[in-house]
């Protein structure tokens, strides 16, 4: 029973001393790679300035889908017929910079490329408000000019017409009485 | 003529005067399209503002100008984008029929917007660095646009048709299409021809 418990024993150990072999290369290589997710992405953007690619890319697509934006504002403004060149003038200063911003994102220089994508961004900021506004106005005008447009109209139509039912009635009144007046008479013969 | 004809005439003349009244209103629903040929406008100019006096003989050291310009004649304001792209003559040029644009990297771009009837236009400089000789081919190592340095290391063999090493500076049309939203190959490019002259 002594030699069978110590043989358990004995083996137990081995067992144990095998389990802390495993477990402290198992440990040691969990720790590393633990280690190794966090180091990684230090080395990675300190060698090829991943997050200043991922922060000018986000910069310059905020800024792409603001001009965008503020573009389809300026397209509804002048659909209803607003005068648009100032807008237009300012979206032309963002497409510089956004263009700007492509270029030197191009050339992997993510600092400039930030920088114009925010001065894109900024300097577009306001253009789609000032679009709404511009259309609203213009949306206005438009309403009421169609509306005179279409008093006039309608009071030209009558007028017309009126005026053609007058004219027509004096005409056919004329008329009978010229078709009266050639009216063959009966003239006596007998004299 | 009879009465019958008569009322006719009036008839029909009342209605076309009253159409002619209505005008205005008419006007208001139904849009009259004036000038129905779109199309935009593509160019490029000389250092002189003219359509002559191209670069074409080039080398290092020297810098260089040219105008690009674009007409907007499509009905309403347009975003376009024109890419800058720099070639040998064996590299692939944009395939206007299949509304293909080059697939060679863009050096240089620019954005702008153009309303309708109205043109945009700007100077465009370039040099060339880096540029070397090896026997029978030229090498050009970066163009210089609007002060930027882009590296495109190409290189061109003596054409010995016409006496030099030849490379073209090219600018591709885009136009922003707003139910793909995206740009899209406007089926338009312009470029010059450059002999790279090494001493």
């Amino acid at each position: 029973m002594a030699i069978w418990v110590g043989v358990q024993v004995s083996g137990c150990g081995i067992e144990r001393l095998r389990d802390v072999g495993f477990m402290s290369f198992s440990k040691l290589f969990f720790v590393l790679l633990i280690l190794s997710v966090f180091a990684v992405p230090i080395f990675v953007s300190g060698v090829f300035g991943v997050d200043g690619a991922d922060g000018a890319a986000s910069a310059v697509y905020r800024a792409e889908v603001a001009v965008v934006s503020a573009y389809e504002a300026v397209l509804d403004a002048e659909e209803v017929g607003a005068d648009v060149s100032g807008l237009l003038a300012e979206l032309n200063v963002a497409g510089g910079y956004l263009a700007e911003a492509h270029v030197w994102f191009g050339l992997w220089d993510f600092d400039n490329a930030t920088r114009f994508a925010d001065l894109c961004y900024y300097s577009v900021e306001d253009v789609r408000s000032k679009a709404v506004e511009l259309k609203n106005e213009a949306h206005s005008l438009w309403v009421t000019d169609s509306v005179v447009r279409m008093v006039w109209s309608l009071i030209g139509v009558v007028v017309v017409v009126f005026l053609g039912f007058v004219v027509w009635r004096v005409f056919k009144r004329r008329y009978h009485r010229r078709i009266l007046g050639l009216r063959p008479e009966v003239v006596s013969s007998e004299s | 003529m009879n009465l019958e004809e008569y009322r006719t005439l009036f008839i029909v003349a009342t209605l076309g005067l009253a159409l002619v009244a209505a005008s205005p209103a008419l006007s208001v629903v139904v849009p009259f399209q004036v000038g129905s040929q779109r199309f935009s406008e593509f160019w490029l100019l000389g250092p002189g503002h003219m359509a002559e006096d191209y670069p074409f003989d080039v080398g290092v050291g020297e810098e260089y100008s040219v105008f690009v310009g674009v007409g907007n004649h499509l009905g309403s304001s347009e975003y376009y984008l024109v890419y800058v792209k720099f070639r040998n003559s064996t590299q692939p040029l944009p395939d206007i029929g299949g509304s293909v644009p080059s697939s060679l990297p863009t050096l240089y771009e620019f954005r702008f917007f153009v309303g309708d009837g109205e043109t945009w236009e700007s100077l465009l400089t370039f040099a060339f660095q880096d540029v070397s000789l090896e026997g029978d081919v030229v090498f050009v190592g970066d163009v210089v646009i609007n002060d930027v340095v882009f590296s495109v290391n190409s290189v061109s063999m003596r054409d010995s048709e016409d006496e030099g090493f030849y490379f073209q500076l090219f600018f591709e049309l885009w136009r922003y299409d707003m139910t793909m939203q995206g740009f899209r190959f406007h089926d338009r490019f312009v470029g010059i021809w450059l002999n790279m002259k090494v001493s």
